[in-house]
């Protein structure tokens, strides 16, 4: 077959594949605290992007619709927190699974209504014509994706391994009540993890709505892709994530242009399905010793 | 006698009756759109009871049920389609199709707990969506497929004929589902809930009975399918996705988990509620009276501080959102996905019971309906045989080893264990006694050494092939089936009790069996003083009951070989001289038992020998009171200086 | 006891609510059903629209002379979601309504298919509008089928596809692409394109065909595909924003061919979500949101005001919905009834010409024949033309046609 389409097919699928990671960490941050994920967290990149599409269309230039999106994310993630994950982590059970599908279904639906159910483009400054890199055509758009997500990523490590705070992430995850006595707020911390979640989602939605359109649908096939990479590469490794990513978009952009494209989804799901089925804490992740 | 026939007749003729009401409907109304909805409740019913066996019994997250609702529908449309079968064996297709497959999809979702298990379920849906979208040959893919209702035994089935045949398979699976819940099935399932680890100790496969009860509930998805490719007769794999799930979680968890009547409630809410949405005046209605019983609940649970603020507020503030929202929106089925997504919220956080939970709850106060009554206990002889102990080697380690990366936590630890001995194991905190005893009981496997049991290897690495062996325990921290009750705990673990193959048991034939297991596990927990709480649920007995409740439920495998571990931990002096008198009498039963235990007067008083760890080593052995005055003992525990202070 | 109260008050409710269909006696009751939400949702709101702005009307004036009494429209909604079951049910929920006059609507094909069987079976009188797919209406073409109750207003896909690939063989064009999406819609629409192709005498060569699901937003797969096999154009055939999709990818991959296909590609979505790639684009339109007549243009303000838009999301669903209401309402006033199987009658010969947005329609319909869908089929060549999208609108593609158009309203003085 022709090298270069090969080539094309595995480059744009990549950048997909960075989406999903940068989606993927968001599941990260807030696993490090709680051992919670946001199941509705394809939601909360739909809701910020079409916050930040009223934010453009109300005439604020791109540079400080950013901030404003960042800041909405935020207090969304909190929303999350207080209604759906944190009485169920009082009680030391599992409902936030349940409570975060439905807060994502609420979310949902209020998008639709209060924005429409059609897709809609989203304004970027980064022009979306295409270059020719070593033949294979690429846009300044996915460049952006790139840079958006390795920056993010990059704070986010460093976060982690560099100051207290993240500490205070680990030791909370670690042992929660332990924690509080050294003197760190769990639920504060928490919070913060949520907070954060929320602010990367929004720079997913930013990076993505240009190249995928804005609509209430736009997350649901996220979503799951998400969900590949951060269980296949586990719900604590780091870089892990965004080489899983890549594999991933390549993957499906090469099995939607050789099985065909309805397959796309394919490779991610019968990936996840191995991974949960061979190794539960994913390639990178570390393994769970269980004490009685 | 007479009142177990008064209490059966009264339950069993509620549910005839319901069945008799619901079969006369068609000869009553003529109208065909309540005829189809009624068609469609009973299939849902039957989905939801599948649904109910993960989602209530398994209490997981099971998001892949829709799937095989869609699995089950194509199976018997395209049987029909193709093979030209008619509609028993079709039926039967999508039921042993969805068997198969919920059982080879529980093999990777076996392992996993939580969102890892919710995650797994979500991509299979996803998946099969996938699968039945692009098989276009097969399938016809997104355009459709249109089935023919093929007739049953060569009789063509209109509208109150299908109906009547949804209806008698829904009154078939709840019968075949109530026996069989209610059944050691029923209680295998709610125990590997609570403790998987406890559940694999006693002896009950978590693993066999995980994938049981996940290809049990998907086969009823498979069913339920059938007939609803028979009754629209067209479908599409749209039809089958993530929204349609979360429609069936709200069926569930509103109507009530654990509960068949919930899962028909629940069943009966899904059916009704575009008619409900869509008058806007019966929403309102609707919305008000549920805003009325939050703001009910939450002042008495405030009052009776039975509940946290925000758990009273929560379902209050989501009730008047949909109140609000019904006297404001333009349009009420536009909202719909969160007209469902503040109900469920309002149930889960404010009514985790459901409705039936609740209602349940409040009527049996009023109607004061008594429990079945506890049969007479058994002999103790015929459930926990004495056996002749001779004080030969039972449980030889040797040089038995555990590392966790760095962390020696066994390091060569050697031990023979006498048949009919009691065995103190102790050693300060870390030394390793809990670790070793976790590596002999088969939850961890060993990084080096030896394990004999009467001379044989001792499995490794599985609490379920150590149990079989004739070897049960209890646990440093609790692992007790929290849901279920005191004697239901015990009754999970009997032994060599049950033995009625499946099909019979759905048939309800298995009441004799169950009625002698009840009375072995009533006289098991009579010995260990709990006969008059065999009814309390486990996790509302008190810590020391709870102590003892693990020795009767481990004592229930009739073991050779007991291992307590730190069973006096934070017991008062009382229950301490009760545990004492309860060892005993378990010891003259011939039972060899090892005892972990850092309260010494009690190792002095049952032991016959002593090991004692330290640093992962054995660093003294022999009888208590010899043991006590070892140098080495008295500075593991209590440090350098003191050695000093002996001498 | 407890429980089967419960169980008993539940079943008792539910019928209650099922009986309890009581409308006011004197209306004409017509049910609107299409996809509101969804990725059709344009087109089905438009026709709703379109469709409530003619019913407001004819209210405004004291509703439809019915045998000398005036009575109003009362309009019943029903959203499909374009979904086939959800098609079903409605189908049997309006089936069972006593009092309906009639029911107006339906856009995805697939959904006709589920639900419009138990209309028929109760004779209620359906206009489908704007639902093009052949299949609709052949689905009835057995010869047993001697009487049908369901009647179809728009430009079926044996027009549009034969207008499409007219389009490309007069453009000299020797290689195409077809792409379809994966609904009935879409691959009903490649079976009429290929049919179509050979009829005109296999001038065209498909170098590729390839499909999409809806939901997709990348098709650079296909479109690698088709722009290695050579195709000189695409024609596609869909139903939601993959048509954006589709247009955007091609100008990633630096493919600049035309782009003709269905009449979806007017909606909202394509124009905003495509933006500069659209332009170009071609597809049949049977209405065009231009002012070029007196009665499109004070259709299209009043549109406008009603519903607080610039723009119609779409102008062909809308002027049909309103159009379709019109000749509903004159087949009311013929048979003097609100009766469906009457009003049935009526619009299988209605007498009087009716004066609408599109045209004025002269006996639309005739006698249900299966031999000949055409009987219950309103729209006839001539009166579809060719689109374009030009700037975010879409405009006439040949001037021709707007001037004959022009001309026919000037002529008849209105």
């Amino acid at each position: 077959m022709d090298f270069s389409v090969i080539a094309q097919m595995v480059v744009s699928g990549a950048f997909m594949g960075l989406i999903y990671a940068l989606v993927a960490y968001g599941f990260q941050l807030t696993y490090a605290t709680s051992k919670s994920i946001n199941f509705g967290q394809g939601e909360l990149v739909m809701v910020s992007a079409f916050f930040c599409l009223t934010l453009t269309n109300l005439g604020l230039p791109y540079w400080l619709m950013v901030p404003g999106g960042l800041l909405f994310g935020a207090v969304m993630g909190l929303v999350v927190e207080r209604t759906a994950v944190r009485l169920a982590l009082e009680q030391q059970s599992e409902g936030w699974i349940l409570l975060t599908i439905i807060l994502g279904l609420l979310f949902f639906s209020s998008a639709e209504n209060i924005w429409g159910r059609d897709d809609r483009p989203f304004p970027t400054p980064i022009s979306a014509d295409p270059m020719q890199i070593f033949g294979v055509d690429i846009t300044p758009l996915e460049i952006s994706v790139a840079v958006g997500v390795f920056a993010i990523m990059g704070l986010i490590e460093l976060f982690k391994r560099k100051t207290l705070l993240g500490k205070a992430f680990e030791a909370v995850s670690a042992d929660r009540d332990a924690a509080e006595l050294m003197g760190i707020s769990a639920t504060g911390t928490v919070m913060l993890s949520y907070a954060l979640s929320g602010m990367v989602a929004t720079v997913a939605g930013i990076l993505v709505s240009p190249i995928t359109t804005v609509g209430p649908t736009m997350a649901s096939a996220l979503i799951l892709k998400a969900f590949s990479v951060a269980v296949v590469a586990g719900l604590d490794s780091g870089f892990g994530i965004v080489v899983v990513g890549l594999v991933l978009g390549a993957l499906e952009s090469l099995a939607s242009f050789y099985i065909g494209s309805g397959w796309r989804e394919a490779p991610g799901l019968v990936l996840l399905i191995l991974a949960l089925a061979l190794r539960p804490t994913g390639i990178f992740g570390k393994a769970v010793i269980r004490k009685v | 006698m007479k009142g177990q026939w008064k209490r059966f007749l009264l339950l069993r003729g509620v549910e005839l009756a319901a069945l008799v009401l619901l079969a006369a409907v068609p000869l009553a109304i003529t109208n065909p759109f309540a005829l189809a909805l009624l068609t469609l409740l009973a299939i849902y019913g039957i989905l939801l009871i599948g649904l109910d066996v993960t989602v209530g019994y398994l209490g997981q997250v099971n998001l892949g049920h829709a799937a095989f609702l869609g699995i089950g529908a194509y199976c018997a449309g395209l049987t029909v389609a193709i093979l030209g079968w008619g509609m028993p064996a079709a039926l039967a297709a999508g039921f042993a199709i969805c068997l198969a497959l919920g059982a080879l999809l529980a093999l990777p979702a076996l392992r996993l707990e939580g969102p890892q298990f919710a995650l797994a379920t979500l991509s299979f849906s996803a998946l099969t969506t996938t699968v039945i979208n692009e098989w276009e040959s097969l399938t016809q893919g997104a355009q459709g497929l249109q089935v023919a209702r093929p007739p049953v035994l060569g009789v063509a089935l209109a509208a109150p004929g299908f109906y009547w045949l949804c209806l008698g398979l829904l009154a078939l699976v709840w019968m075949a589902m109530r026996n069989l819940l209610g059944s050691r099935w029923g209680r295998a399932f709610e125990a590997l809930r609570d403790s998987p680890i406890a559940t694999d100790a006693m002896g009950v496969g978590t693993y066999r009975h995980k994938v049981i009860a996940f290809a049990l509930g998907s086969s009823l998805g498979g069913l339920a399918g059938g007939l609803y490719a028979f009754n629209f007769q067209y479908l599409q794999p749209q039809s089958f996705t993530y929204e349609l799930m979360v429609i069936l979680l709200l069926g569930v968890v509103l109507g009530g988990r654990k509960s068949l009547w919930g899962a028909f409630v629940g069943a009966a809410l899904i059916v009704l509620l575009p008619n409900l949405l869509s008058n806007r005046l019966l929403f309102q209605i609707f919305s008000a009276i549920g805003l009325g019983l939050a703001v009910f609940a939450a002042g008495r649970g405030l009052a009776k501080k039975t509940t946290k603020p925000f758990q009273a507020l929560a379902p209050v503030v989501a009730t008047g959102l949909l109140l609000v929202g019904s006297l404001l929106v333009a349009n009420t089925e536009d909202w719909r996905k969160a007209i469902f997504a503040l109900t469920l919220f309002s149930v889960v956080v404010g009514l985790p019971e459901g409705l039936m939970g609740f209602a349940a709850a409040a009527l049996t106060k009023v109607f004061r309906i008594a429990s079945a009554p506890l049969p007479d206990a058994a002999q103790l002889e015929s459930v926990l045989p004495a056996r002749a102990a001779g004080g030969e080697p039972l449980l030889e380690l040797h040089q038995l080893m555990r590392h966790f990366g760095g962390v020696h936590a066994v390091d060569g630890v050697s031990m023979t264990v006498s048949a009919g001995h009691i065995h103190g194991l102790i050693g300060p905190n870390g030394s390793g006694k809990s670790t070793a005893v976790n590596v002999i009981s088969g939850l961890y496997a060993p990084s080096g050494g030896e394990m004999r049991l009467r001379g044989k290897p001792l499995p490794v690495g599985s609490l379920f092939k150590v149990a079989g062996c004739g070897i049960a325990r209890t646990f440093q921290n609790l692992q007790l089936f929290g849901e279920l009750s005191a004697i239901d705990n015990v009754m999970v673990a009997l032994k060599d009790v049950f033995h009625t193959p499946v099909p019979l048991v759905m048939l309800g034939l298995a009441f004799n069996e169950e009625r002698q297991a009840r009375a072995a596990a009533l006289t098991l927990l009579q010995l260990v003083g709990l006969g008059a709480r065999a009814r309390v649920r486990a996790k509302d007995l008190t810590y020391g009951a709870q102590r003892f409740l693990e020795i009767a439920r481990a004592l229930a495998r009739k073991p050779e070989l007991l291992i307590l571990d730190e069973p006096a931990a934070g017991l008062a002096q009382p229950d301490v001289a009760e545990l004492v008198k309860i060892i005993r009498r378990v010891h003259e039963l011939g039972v060899t038992i090892v005892l972990i235990e850092h309260h010494m007067d009690v190792v002095a008083e049952l032991c016959d020998v002593v090991t004692v760890l330290d640093g992962g080593k054995v660093i003294a052995e022999g009888p208590a009171h010899v043991v006590k005055r070892d140098p080495k003992v008295i500075e593991a525990y209590l440090g350098a200086v003191a050695t000093e202070v002996a001498q | 006891m407890k429980k089967t109260l419960i169980a008993a008050a539940m079943v008792a409710v539910s019928t209650g609510l099922l009986a309890v269909q009581t409308f006011a006696a004197d209306t004409v009751k017509i049910a609107i059903t299409g996809p509101f939400s969804g990725g059709s949702a344009p087109m089905g709101t438009s026709m709703r629209d379109g469709a409530k702005l003619a019913i407001s009307e004819i209210n405004a004036r004291g509703g439809i002379d019915v045998g000398g009494k005036k009575m109003k429209i009362e309009v019943i909604e029903r959203d499909d979601e374009a979904k086939n079951e959800r098609g079903a049910l409605i189908g049997q929920e309006l089936a069972s309504m006593g009092d309906l006059s009639g029911v107006i609507g339906t856009v995805n094909t697939g959904v006709v298919l589920a639900g419009d069987k138990y209309l028929n079976e109760k004779g209620i009188t359906k206009i489908i509008t704007p639902a093009a797919g052949s299949q609709s209406m052949t689905q009835w073409a057995r010869p047993e089928v001697k009487d049908l109750s369901i009647f179809r207003f728009a430009a079926h896909d044996g027009i549009q596809a034969a207008m499409v690939v007219e389009e490309a063989i007069n453009r000299k064009l020797t290689k195409v692409a077809l792409l379809h999406d994966s609904t009935n819609y879409g691959v009903s629409g490649r079976d009429d394109l290929l049919a179509q192709i050979k009829k005109q005498g296999g001038k065209l060569e498909v170098v590729a065909t390839e499909k999409f699901n809806i939901g997709d937003k990348d098709m650079t797969a296909q479109l690698l595909k088709t722009k290695a096999a050579g195709a000189q154009a695409i024609l596609i055939w869909g139903i939601g924003p993959e048509l954006a999709a589709i247009a955007n990818g091609m100008a990633k991959i630096g493919m600049k061919v035309p782009l003709i296909g269905g009449w979806p590609l007017s909606m909202s979505n394509f124009l905003e979500n495509a933006g500069k790639n659209g332009n170009g684009t071609i597809m049949p339109q049977t209405f065009i949101e231009e002012p070029i007549t007196p009665k499109a243009k004070s259709f299209i303000a009043a549109y406008h005001k009603a519903y607080n838009v610039k723009r119609i999301p779409s102008p062909v669903s809308a002027a049909q919905g309103y159009d379709a209401v019109l000749i509903f309402a004159a087949a009311v006033k013929q048979a003097k009834s609100a009766d469906t199987h009457q009003i049935k009658e009526a619009l299988e010969d209605l007498k009087d010409p009716v004066p609408g947005v599109i045209t004025t329609w002269q006996h639309p319909y005739s006698k249900w024949d299966p031999a000949k869908e055409e009987t219950h089929e309103a729209f006839r060549r001539e009166a579809t033309v060719m689109g374009m999208v030009k700037d975010g609108q879409v405009v006439f593609a040949n001037d021709a046609d707007r001037a004959r158009l022009t001309k026919a309203a000037a002529g008849k003085g209105k």
